[in-house]
């Protein structure tokens, strides 16, 4: 037994926890998805918890404007794949318990088989594509869900796909049965989030792992909670799972893996090429083309190559001047290059090549730093 | 039926924390919030009467309490 380990005395010495319920987190498998705002403090407090194996995705590497809410990280990490680096402060930080890092993206492909092996999952991505790829997986492969979301000043936690006493067992579709229009939704990037946000509602996130795996308290099953930093007032809500929402997932294996994610979401749209970073770099040189940095005038870094910045917000009244027949856009992350794309399809239709670079600057970091 | 709206996220951002609004079931009162708030149109987001989630149109009576809770992505 691992009751002599002094590293948990103060969970052996909690009343209702103990030994029994530290052998329960030392035998327990959760995997996080996303190592960034919700999925850092998630990440280091079940570490510390001593949650026997813990595996953890994350395709990003780490950018300056991360560690402004991204605390597992230091300044000399820019630049570097949060995956390896995550996997290293954590083993640091408690040597004795498993750590499986996986440098990729989460896709219907590699879903199932990487959700399989877990007995908990915790959704701590920033997109909706990922987010309903993910609930779908995990009502597939009947796996708890702890779900954690932010927008400015106010977050959402939820524990999904787990019975209650009546058979009641709720997921992310009860609550929003597709997902919305890409263009009516903000990232943070565009609509920024205080640091300490995802700190608090990743830290909600862990507590209910924890006491899903320990049986201490009660898990929010079926419920919703609305949390707001301004005045820390919460709104729980229930909810009362209903059949029809099931129907928009796919019904096995097979269908789930056929499913586009990123097409249902919005977040590809026929005809705006996507580009990865190799592709980007040999096309934008190339002659009769222009590159347009949609970013904000102030956002960093700055690209060196050779582009035009025109913001996002600015772009539909610079159209007309654009001349080039190969349009080429960027940004930060590839949401707001595609919204720029769709903007520029819906001008000039199929008469000039609109491409966008895919992960934004993000993508071009992670080839630099190869 | 007078019914006290608390909305969330970018929903507040248009129709404000808090506000009263007369209607007799949720899909009048969502009618309602449309016609008040043309912007509302396009937007997603989950319904809750007395902190119940509903999803099929729903009576509400005096002084029931409805919840607008937009779908958020950030992590």
């Amino acid at each position: 037994m691992e009751n002599h380990n002094s590293r948990y005395a103060r969970h052996y010495s909690l009343r209702d926890f103990g030994a029994e319920a530290q052998q329960k987190l030392a035998d327990a498998k959760v995997l996080v998805i996303g190592a960034g705002g919700l999925g850092c403090p998630v990440l280091q407090y079940l570490t510390a918890a001593g949650v026997g194996t813990i595996g953890l995705v994350d395709d990003d590497v780490v950018s300056l404007s991360n560690l402004q809410r991204q605390v597992l990280y230091t300044t000399n990490d820019v630049g570097r794949a949060k995956a390896a680096v995550a996997a290293l402060k954590l083993q640091q930080l408690n040597p004795d318990i498993t750590i499986n890092s996986f440098k990729m993206l989460v896709n219907s492909t590699n879903a199932l088989e990487l959700i399989a092996d877990y007995d908990v999952i915790i959704d701590c991505t920033d997109n909706f594509a990922a987010r309903y790829l993910i609930n779908d997986a995990c009502v597939l492969l009947n796996k708890p869900l702890i779900f954690g979301a932010v927008y400015q000043y106010e977050g959402q936690v939820a524990v999904f796909n787990v019975s209650d006493a009546q058979g009641n067992k709720a997921n992310y579709r009860h609550l929003f049965a597709t997902p919305p229009d890409p263009l009516e939704v903000a990232d943070c990037n565009e609509a920024g989030v205080l640091g300490v946000l995802p700190g608090i509602i990743g830290l909600m996130q862990a507590t209910e792992v924890i006491k899903l795996i320990t049986g201490v308290g009660e898990v929010m099953i079926n419920k919703l909670m609305t949390f707001s930093i301004l005045n820390y007032d919460s709104f729980i809500i229930d909810i009362r799972a209903d059949e029809s929402a099931n129907t928009h997932i796919p019904k096995d294996a097979t269908t789930f893996k056929a499913t586009d994610y990123n097409w249902l979401c919005g977040t590809s749209i026929n005809g705006v090429i996507e580009l990865d970073a190799n592709n980007f770099l040999q096309k934008i040189n190339l002659p009769d083309t222009i590159v347009i940095d949609v970013r904000e005038v102030s956002e960093l870094p700055k690209a060196d190559f050779q582009n035009l910045n025109i913001p996002l917000s600015a772009l539909s009244e610079k159209i007309p001047e654009i001349e080039a027949n190969n349009i080429i856009l960027f940004c930060q992350s590839g949401k707001r290059s595609l919204r720029a794309g769709m903007l520029l399809l819906e001008k000039f239709g199929n008469t000039k090549n609109i491409s966008h670079l895919q992960r934004g600057i993000i993508a071009l970091q992670e080839k630099y730093n190869e | 039926m007078k019914i006290k709206i608390i909305a969330f996220g970018q929903i507040a951002e248009i129709t404000g924390k808090e506000l009263v609004i007369e209607a007799l079931d949720t899909a009048s009162l969502q009618q309602a919030l449309r016609d008040k708030f043309p912007a509302l149109a396009e937007k997603k987001y989950a319904i809750a009467v007395n902190k119940i989630l509903v999803t099929d149109n729903q009576i509400l009576t005096d002084n029931d309490t409805v919840a607008l809770m937009p779908p958020y992505s950030g992590g």
